[in-house]
Order: structure tokens, then C-alpha cells, then sequence
């Protein structure tokens, strides 16, 4: 809408009308739509079992049904990069809500893989101790609803009953996060963060052992995340209010001034600081979801509570979708705006690397350790958005794709380390665990030294490309303080895989519980892609090279 | 710089209004407070007869509550729709059928699993 | 009627949500702060859509969606607030402190810090597993 095509009447009051215009049926391709409408569709597939298929059988057809599911939305995925759309054909389908471009493709087909072999450690059963009436007992509260410890919680246990509800829960919460770095407009993007949350903040509660903590965790986080999405809801107002536009596009003519703000707007000009204020709000929203400093309170408290196989789902795919969002809504609707929000977003960096890596030096619980770890890796994908370049998208997917894998598997073994209360997640429980199940503690220091970013392995790959991608975007102060932070990081990963191997065992030390091959799978499946993204990154570089530029 | 005089005035009414009605109510304010207003909500029903560790909570007004909230909501969506009905023709009614479907699948999942008994 | 009474009405009710969310303790009346904020950008959002003229509503249709998607957020919070609330008979965020970061958990041995429930949650009726106690390395890990 230019500026002179509407004619301003003299006094411009929010009670004049304006005159009717047609409205055209809109356009929606369907075809390029098709990894979340079978991702949808197999999620609202799952809650017509919850409805109608006996108890007894739900668990194999809820399994069933997710994988299917996830199978069919991969296919997709690779059907429509097959076809171009990831580079020559990429294209904003569903009149600009859904943008079909590389690095939504590329995100998509890593978080379909990640939800895949998260849905394998979610549907464990051989991990807690069984009874003869009850052979299959999963990580989860045999009745969400009932309080813990009641009667009708331990009938519940004795019926065997589970919550099945996991397995459409994560899938509407992958639909979610399909949509959230593919979104063009930011009414999509806001229904993809809510999609992705709400799941999220149920299956925190969810925990079978240690009901209160996994439910204060529910509680934190769903406080935290509602009030971080109203902010984000008061940035996209704001943004509205100044582009006249919710399209991601839009904004960022209107920034340039290639296309006019509309006329109604102009008279009123308040425009740079509805600009401003909305976009900072709306990045506020967005590194809330990553647990950016200084909005990563909630990050160690829900690790630590909800269940562990979430935990490790939730840890690997909200950070691959968020990044992929604020990668879109940095790149494509505000990259005019980049000399405001580049010194910003070094403060965030620096303090998120900084923070995540000292506070992680002194937890003393496996779960609260991964967890700052995780913080400190927002920080070093942080340098790669930063970086502002072609090779800075390129490198934050790819180390997206090497550390959500790394993130899974090293939850799916900290599910198998117990003792009789359930997990044993305090670190001096880890004492000596080398020297009693050597296997699993080899891979949990594989997925340590990914972490610290020891060459091998693809936490190595990832590091080298951001920060050579931020230093050829300018920011060589940011790679320095990103390698120093590496350096205090790799000191506590370290420091548990010494006490791995060469701590004394505990004589009342925990088991490594033997899993079945759902576990073993997602594991094998994590430790495999740490080793090739490690070893042979090359292909992986290509892909994610070739799928680094965002369609506008 | 006139044009703002409104926001001052509007400011100041806004504080002028929220001290006034804090500082009057707990001026003039009986102070009588009992077991039952302390409670989290003040319907006349107990909220938790038997609170930390058993029984089952009757929940049932709760959960009626919160299906109607979210059942009444999700149907704002028809009226748009009904608004632009001539204008979306066929393709807006094959989208809303689709809507109204999914929505039915929740209500299935609802009925199923015995939320819409009130015993 | 211009357009900054709507926008500074919007703004005040958002910082009152704010305020309410950081100074209320019980975990009802900070949802209900949430409710405010949202309701906030509600306003704001109608108010730009009908002064731009927006023609395709996007700012109407996005009100729409923040009502329903607030709804199911309050839905969802208020089940789990009340899931703590039967259990520890308090809504206060203050109390949820059982999460937090400690130099020396109190109880070490128990892993994660004080855990009250541990013994309710445990099922009586289930034996532990075979192998709880013996020191074998895992059959199928991790190749």
C-alpha cells in the first residue's frame, strides 16, 4: 500500500472507515506445505487412539503411528529439497505465511531426525524396575492427573496404565516447531511458538519419580514462557503498528523505504520507535526460547525437572527451532536494522558464553550441568547469527544439526544411570562409572568431548565454523572470548570424564540399567552422528551451504 | 508539543486513579479476614478437601469450566468466516470443515476418556 | 479520537501486567497478570489494525488468534498450577524452591537435592529390576 494510492482524509481518526475491499479466496499450496500437515495429521491420528483404540494397545499403535508419521514428514522434506525448492524454487507458499527456502528445509528435515530419535528415548519401558503384573513401566506418571502418592495414583501403577498422550504431545509440539523457523509472517511466527510451547510445558510435568520437581519445573517454565510470549506479542504489535505489515518481507521494505509505511501511519510518525522497541521485544521473546543470558533462568530448573527423556528432546529441538526463527526474523525482516542490533547481541553472546561456561564449573548434578552447557552453546551460535554473512547462516545450521544430535544422546545416557530412588544424576554418583560399564561411559565422554569441542568430533566442526564465520564477519573479539569460553567449558566436561575413569567406584553406587533397543538405537544414532559430522563434515558443510539463503 | 498534553493528562489520571483507590481501601477498608478469603478462590466450595498426599480432588468444575472456555473460544474462528462467507466460497467451507474436525477429534478425545461425565 | 490514546492505554495496562507478574506470589493472580499483557496487546493490535486501514485485517485476525491461543495457555497453566497445588497445598511461586542452584545439595546421596515424594512416588508393589544392583555393563549400548 503506497502512500498515495490512499487518500488521507484531513483529520485521520480511528473512527473513520474505511470502504470495503474485495477479498480473494487466498492460495494455499499444499504440496509445499505437506512435512507439518503430516506431522499435524499424525499427531491428531494419535489423539483419535488416546480416544478409541483399548488401553492395552495403545503404547504399539501410538509408537507406530509418530514414526509413520515422522517417516512420511522426512519424505516430504526430501521430496520438496529434491525438487529445488531449497535453492532455485524456493518460495513463500500459503500467501507468504510459510516460507519454503533452504534453511527451512534444512532445519526441518534436522528437527524430523531429532523428534525421531527423541521419540525413541521417550518410549523406553525396560528402564524402571518392573513387576510380573506390570511388565513395561516408562519414564512417565502412570495418571498425570492423579496426585502423587495417592490411592489413585497407585492403582493407576498397578492397572499399568501410561500416559501415551507423550507421543501426539510431541508431535503437535514438533508441528510447532516446523512452522517456527519456516513462519513469513509474524502471526505464523507466533502460532509456531505457542504450538511448540504448550506441549512443552505438559510433558515437563509428566515425570513418573520425582512428581513435585518435575511439576515446579512445568510451573517455572510455563510462567516464564507465557511471560515471554506476551512480550514477544507486544514486539509483533509494535512492529505492526510501524510496518502496517506482519509479513517478514514487508517490515524490512518498509525499513529501507523501498515501500512507503502507510500514509496513515506517516502523518503520526512515531515510526523508529515503534521499530525499535518492537523488534528488541520480539528478539527477547525469541532468546528467551534459546536461553540466552540473561533470559536463561528457567533453563537449568527445567532440565533438571522434567523427564529426562524430554529433557534431552526439548534441550535439542526448542534450540534447533528458535535459532532458525531468530536467524529469519534477523536476516530477513530486520537486516537493514543490523547496526542496532549487532552491539546488542555481542552483549548477549559474550555474557550467555561467559556465564553459561563459569556457572557450569560448579554444578554438582548431571542434568544442571548439561543445562548451563547448553546455555553456553546458545552463546557460541549466538557469534554465528552475529556474524551476518551467507557463511554465518550456513554454520549455525550445521552446528544446530552436530549439537542437537550430541544433546540427545547424552540425556538418552544419563536415563541409564540409577540407583534405587531412579536416576543418579548427582555427579559423585558418576565416580568410577568407567570402571563398571565401560561402554556407556566411553560414549557419555563422547558426547563430552563433542561438547567441549574437541576435534573428531562435530562439536569441533560446529566451533570452527562459527567462529570462522563471525571472524570474517568482523567480530574477532566476540571469536576470542568464544574460545576462551570453550577453554573454561572443556575444563568441566573433563573433569567428569576423570571422574569417570579414574575416581574411585562407590560401593553403593548407582547400575547402568541395561536398555532395550529403543534407548540403544537413539544412543548408537546420537554417538554415530558426533563421530561422521566429526570426521567427514564435508558433505554436511555442502548441505548446509547450500541451503543458507533465506528467500525475502 | 501539544499534541502530547493528552498522554500527560491520561498519565496522570491513570496514577491519580490507582493511588486514590489503593490508599482509600486500605484506609476505609473493614479488615476482617477469615479462613475462607484467604483462599485461592472464593466460590464456596472447598478447594481441596483433602489436600497434600490423597484422595481424589473433585474436579469436575474445573475441568466442565476449562472444556467450555477452550471449546467456546476455538469457534471465534466461524465468524470471520461467516462474515466473508460469499466471498471464500467453496474453499473457505472445505477449510472450515476441516477446522471444525479437528476440533470434533479433541471433543472425541474429551468424551472418550470421561470428561464429559458429571457424576 | 487518535491514535496514541488506544497505544499509551495498551502500554500502561502491558506494564501493569508486568508489575503484577514480578510482584504477585501466587501462582493464580500471575497468570491472570500474564492475561493482562496479553489483552494489552489485544488493544494494541486492534487499535493499529482499524487506523492503518489494514485491509486484509491482519491486525483483527492476529487479535483473534492471541484470544484463543490465550485461552488454551490459561487452560493448560491453571491444570498445572493446580496438579502443585493438590500436592503441596500452596500456590505461592515463592515455594517452588525445591530447583534452584545450590553450592552443596543437602542430601547428596539422593541426587537431586531434597526430593520429599521420592518414597510416595515409588511404587511398593514393584520389585526392582533383576539387574539393580549388579555391576554388569550393559548388554546393547551404544555401539
Amino acid at each position: 500500500m503506497s502512500a498515495t494510492a490512499v487518500a488521507a482524509p484531513a483529520v485521520h481518526s480511528l473512527w473513520t472507515t474505511a470502504a470495503a475491499a474485495p477479498i480473494h479466496a487466498p492460495k494455499i499450496e499444499y504440496a509445499q506445505l505437506s512435512p507439518i500437515l503430516v506431522v499435524l495429521g499424525a499427531a491428531v491420528a494419535g489423539i483419535l487412539v488416546e480416544a478409541f483404540v483399548p488401553r492395552r494397545a495403545r503404547y504399539g499403535t501410538q509408537l507406530a503411528v509418530t514414526l509413520i508419521g515422522l517417516a512420511g514428514a522426512f519424505a516430504a522434506v526430501v521430496g520438496l529439497a529434491a525438487t529445488g525448492y531449497a535453492t532455485t524454487k524456493a518460495d513463500l507458499a500459503a500467501m507468504g505465511s510459510i516460507a519454503v527456502d533452504g534453511p527451512s528445509l534444512f532445519l526441518q528435515g534436522t528437527l524430523i531426525l531429532v523428534t525421531a530419535v527423541g521419540v525413541l528415548a521417550i518410549a523406553e519401558r525396560g528402564l524402571e524396575p518392573q513387576s510380573r503384573e506390570v511388565p513395561h513401566v516408562d519414564a512417565f506418571a502412570p495418571q498425570a492427573a492423579a496426585v502423587p502418592g495417592s490411592e489413585d495414583e497407585k492403582a493407576a501403577a498397578r492397572a499399568g496404565w501410561s500416559t501415551t498422550e507423550v507421543f501426539p504431545l510431541t508431535l503437535f509440539a514438533l508441528s510447532g516447531m516446523l512452522v517456527f523457523p519456516a513462519a513469513g509472517d509474524l502471526l505464523t511466527l507466533f502460532i509456531g511458538l505457542e504450538i511448540l510451547s504448550l506441549p512443552l510445558y505438559l510433558m515437563c510435568a509428566l515425570a513418573r519419580r520425582r512428581r513435585l520437581l518435575s511439576q515446579e519445573s512445568a510451573v517455572k517454565y510455563f510462567l516464564l514462557g507465557a511471560f515471554a510470549s506476551a512480550f514477544f506479542l507486544f514486539g509483533t504489535a509494535l512492529l505492526y503498528g510501524y510496518a502496517g505489515t506482519l509479513d517478514l518481507g514487508g517490515i524490512a521494505k518498509v525499513v529501507t523505504g523501498d515501500a512507503a509505511p502507510n500514509a496513515a501511519l506517516n502523518a503520526s510518525a512515531h515510526g523508529d520507535a515503534l521499530l525499535l522497541i518492537g523488534g528488541a521485544m520480539i528478539v527477547m521473546g525469541l532468546l528467551f526460547k534459546v536461553g540466552a543470558v540473561p533470559f536463561h533462568a528457567w533453563t537449568p530448573d527445567v532440565y533438571q525437572g522434567a523427564p529426562t527423556p524430554i529433557t534431552g528432546f526439548m534441550a535439542a529441538a526448542t534450540k534447533v527451532a528458535a535459532f532458525g526463527a531468530l536467524l529469519r526474523l534477523l536476516y530477513v525482516a530486520l537486516p537493514e536494522m543490523r547496526w542496532d542490533w549487532r552491539p546488542v547481541m555481542w552483549g548477549v553472546a559474550i555474557l550467555t558464553m561467559a556465564l553459561g561456561a563459569i556457572v557450569a564449573v560448579t554444578q554438582t548434578d548431571v542434568k544442571r550441568m548439561l543445562a548451563y552447557s547448553s546455555i553456553a552453546h546458545a552463546g557460541f551460535l549466538l557469534t554465528g547469527v552475529i556474524a551476518g554473512n551467507k557463511q554465518g547462516v550456513s554454520a549455525v545450521l550445521f552446528y544446530l544439526a552436530a549439537y542437537s544430535f550430541v544433546t540427545l544422546g547424552a540425556f538418552a545416557v544419563v536415563t541409564l544411570v540409577r540407583d534405587a530412588g531412579g536416576e543418579a544424576t548427582h555427579l559423585s554418583r558418576w565416580d568410577g562409572l568407567g570402571r563398571r560399564s565401560p561402554l556407556v561411559a566411553v560414549t557419555f565422554a563422547l558426547f563430552l568431548l563433542a561438547f567441549a569441542g574437541i576435534p573428531l568430533t562435530s562439536g569441533f566442526s560446529g566451533k570452527f565454523a562459527v567462529f570462522s564465520a563471525a571472524a570474517k564477519g568482523g567480530a574477532v573479539p566476540l571469536v576470542v572470548v568464544g574460545v576462551l569460553c570453550s577453554a573454561v567449558a572443556a575444563f568441566f566436561y573433563v573433569r567428569v570424564i576423570v571422574r569417570m575413569f579414574f575416581a574411585e567406584p562407590r560401593a553403593d553406587g548407582p547400575s547402568v540399567a541395561v536398555p532395550s533397543a529403543l534407548t540403544g538405537t537413539a544412543i548408537a544414532v546420537g554417538a554415530a552422528a558426533t563421530l561422521v559430522l566429526g570426521v567427514f563434515p564435508q558433505w554436511a558443510f555442502d548441505l548446509a551451504d547450500k541451503a543458507s539463503v533465506f528467500i525475502r | 508539543m501539544n499534541s502530547y498534553v493528552p498522554i500527560l493528562v491520561l498519565g496522570v489520571l491513570a496514577a491519580g486513579f490507582a493511588v486514590v483507590t489503593v490508599v482509600s481501601a486500605a484506609l476505609t477498608g473493614p479488615k476482617r479476614y477469615n479462613r475462607a478469603k484467604l483462599d485461592p478462590y472464593e466460590c464456596g466450595i472447598e478447594a481441596s478437601p483433602q489436600p497434600a498426599g490423597g484422595g481424589r480432588f473433585p474436579i469436575k468444575y474445573y475441568l466442565t469450566a476449562m472444556l467450555f472456555i477452550v471449546f467456546d473460544i476455538e469457534i471465534v474462528f466461524l465468524y470471520p468466516w461467516a462474515v466473508s462467507f460469499d466471498a471464500l466460497g467453496v474453499f473457505g467451507l472445505v477449510e472450515m470443515l476441516l477446522f471444525i474436525a479437528t476440533v470434533f477429534v479433541a471433543y472425541a478425545y474429551v468424551w472418550r476418556r470421561g470428561g464429559l461425565e458429571w457424576d | 479520537m487518535h491514535l496514541l490514546y488506544p497505544v499509551v492505554l495498551s502500554a500502561l495496562l502491558f506494564c501493569t501486567g508486568v508489575y503484577g507478574v514480578l510482584a504477585r506470589r501466587n501462582a493464580v493472580l500471575v497468570l491472570m497478570a500474564v492475561e493482562l499483557m496479553l489483552n494489552a496487546v489485544n488493544l494494541n493490535l486492534v487499535a493499529f489494525d482499524v487506523w492503518l486501514r489494514d485491509t486484509l485485517h491482519a491486525g483483527q485476525a492476529l487479535t483473534l488468534f492471541t484470544v484463543t491461543i490465550a485461552a488454551a495457555e490459561i487452560g493448560l497453566g491453571l491444570a498445572i498450577v493446580l496438579l502443585l497445588y493438590r500436592r503441596r497445598g500452596t500456590s505461592s511461586v515463592d515455594r517452588l524452591d525445591e530447583l534452584a542452584d545450590r553450592p552443596d545439595p543437602p542430601h547428596p546421596d539422593q541426587g537431586a537435592g531434597p526430593d520429599p515424594d521420592a518414597d510416595q512416588d515409588a511404587d511398593p508393589d514393584a520389585r526392582p529390576a533383576p539387574d539393580a544392583t549388579s555391576d554388569d555393563q550393559p548388554r546393547k549400548a551404544a555401539a
